[in-house]
């Protein structure tokens, strides 16, 4: 179909080199069965960008029944102008881990939404999960039924633990050093309920990287991550290093110049790491990947804090345990996790993510609370204050 | 007491509460079992009942979510009603 709006400004956002959200949104009004979404969605929003005002509400009751998470009410507030968009709630789909689908399954997601929904989706922003946009209050139940017939759960919104995600992996990744998508999977699992009905003072993310590369950039996004490490030192294959630097690469100034904590040198043919000096950035083992290998004893550090700026200002996480073995069933950290929740959701005031509240509390309360030694690894930065008080009983 | 009884309180507890205080389900618990003496986690048992079939439901606003009672014209058009 051709739209009833006429549309100049989103138009201009179909030239150029790159894919165009407007020409997808166009695309929706012919597959779906509900091409008014699009259409008005097309309408409201070259207003928007006329008027430069938004035009969208949301919050309210709208869910499933017994969830209070995955589905987040967006209503127009131009119903009469734009009825296609008059409900326009956002659906979403707990993806799987490492965000790995056949494309049967893919088909089978989109066929659903065709028929239920607007057509239009958002895969994996930055809550992970599979996002679908535009659904009225009416389908809700029977969208759910029919995703949840063939396996699909919801994910997680509001003041929930919200579905934990991670990176693709041992499944394609020789950088990995756990499980991630295993412990993806188990953390899932085991909160359900928390994941399902948000009874939490406000939202919290777990998200999981097999190293310290971080692709699902779990430091600055989740409020308690673990990222993939080692201990003891790095793997090195002189012989490779010598190909590296016959084959023209320089070494000094790609690498050696690169480091940190300036614990490397090369001497023309081979490579020295003090490695009581690492900081495990990953950055030489990825330029030579095969030449530079991590440790071999493999695990995690998991980290606390991280929150984009919505009450406060934006804060990236600090290490809480330097390292944990991370093997199924993964007891430990999930003993750690529900020690760590808990604590927050004692102490938190309405809308106070952790990382505010250890800010708030301090870290000696903290990290009783969860049963962790205080340890120099969880200072944030060189001289700053590690936020741990000691009190007399700590020297007798 | 029987859960229906339990039910009926926290239904009469989120109706006083309406418009004043947006209700976590920890606020309800901490009223509920002061009223009635009953334990977390029965309180949390008769809730999840009443959230499971729409006579109570979660609500969002502001980045936060809430328990509240459900109006009728939310209900007819989740066709409950």
């Amino acid at each position: 179909m051709s739209g009833k709006h006429k549309t100049p400004m989103l138009d201009e956002l179909e030239k150029g080199p790159f894919p165009s959200f407007i020409t997808e949104i166009k695309k929706a009004r012919n597959s779906s069965a509900m091409p008014e979404m699009a259409d008005d969605e097309l309408g409201q929003l070259e207003k928007s960008y006329n008027s430069k005002r938004g035009y969208w509400k949301h919050g309210g009751i709208v869910g499933v029944l017994g969830y209070g998470s995955g589905v987040i009410g967006r209503y127009s507030s131009l119903p009469d102008e734009y009825p296609g968009v008059a409900h326009f709630h956002t659906y979403r789909i707990n993806q799987p881990s490492g965000f790995f689908y056949t494309s049967k399954a893919l088909k089978e997601i989109c066929d659903i939404w065709d028929k239920y929904g607007s057509g239009l989706t958002n895969m994996h922003g930055s809550t992970g999960d599979l996002v679908l946009l535009g659904t009225t209050t009416e389908n809700l139940e029977t969208l759910f039924a029919e995703y949840s017939s063939r396996g699909w759960d919801l994910g997680g919104s509001g003041s929930a633990m919200r579905t934990p995600s991670c990176c693709v992996g041992q499944a394609r990744c020789e950088w990995a050093m756990i499980d991630t998508m295993d412990i993806c999977n188990t953390v899932t699992q085991h909160f359900q309920d928390e994941l399902h009905r948000p009874a939490y003072p406000y939202k919290i993310k777990n998200k999981i990287s097999g190293c310290a590369c971080d692709c699902v950039a779990a430091i600055a996004r989740a409020d308690i991550s673990v990222i993939g490490t080692w201990k003891g030192d790095i793997q090195i294959n002189q012989a490779e290093v010598k190909k590296y630097a016959d084959s023209g690469m320089d070494i000094q100034s790609d690498v050696i110049d690169w480091c940190p904590t300036e614990c490397m040198s090369f001497d023309g043919s081979s490579i020295t790491i003090d490695n009581s000096q690492c900081n495990r950035c990953m950055h030489c083992i990825t330029r030579m990947t095969k030449a530079l290998k991590p440790g071999k004893e493999r695990g995690a550090s998991i980290l606390v804090g991280s929150k984009a700026p919505i009450v406060v200002g934006s804060l990236l996480s600090w290490v809480i345990v330097p390292f944990m073995k991370m093997e199924s069933p993964y007891e430990e950290y999930i003993e750690l996790l529900e020690n760590m929740i808990e604590w927050w959701d004692d102490n938190a005031k309405p809308r106070e993510r952790i990382g505010e509240l250890i800010e708030v509390k301090g870290m000696r309360p903290f990290l009783e609370a969860i049963g962790v030694d205080p340890q120099p690894q969880q200072v944030y930065e060189p001289r700053k204050d590690p936020f741990f008080f000691w009190s007399e009983s700590d020297f007798a | 007491m029987e859960q229906s009884e339990l039910q009926d309180k926290i239904f009469a507890y989120l109706e006083k509460m309406k418009g004043k205080k947006k209700l976590k389900e920890k606020d309800i618990f901490k009223a509920i079992m002061a009223e009635t003496g009953e334990d977390k986690a029965t309180v949390k048992t008769a809730l999840r009942e009443m959230i499971n079939v729409g006579r109570v439901m979660y609500s969002y606003g502001g980045g936060a979510s809430s328990v509240e009672i459900p109006s009728e014209e939310y209900l007819k058009e989740k066709g409950l009603l």
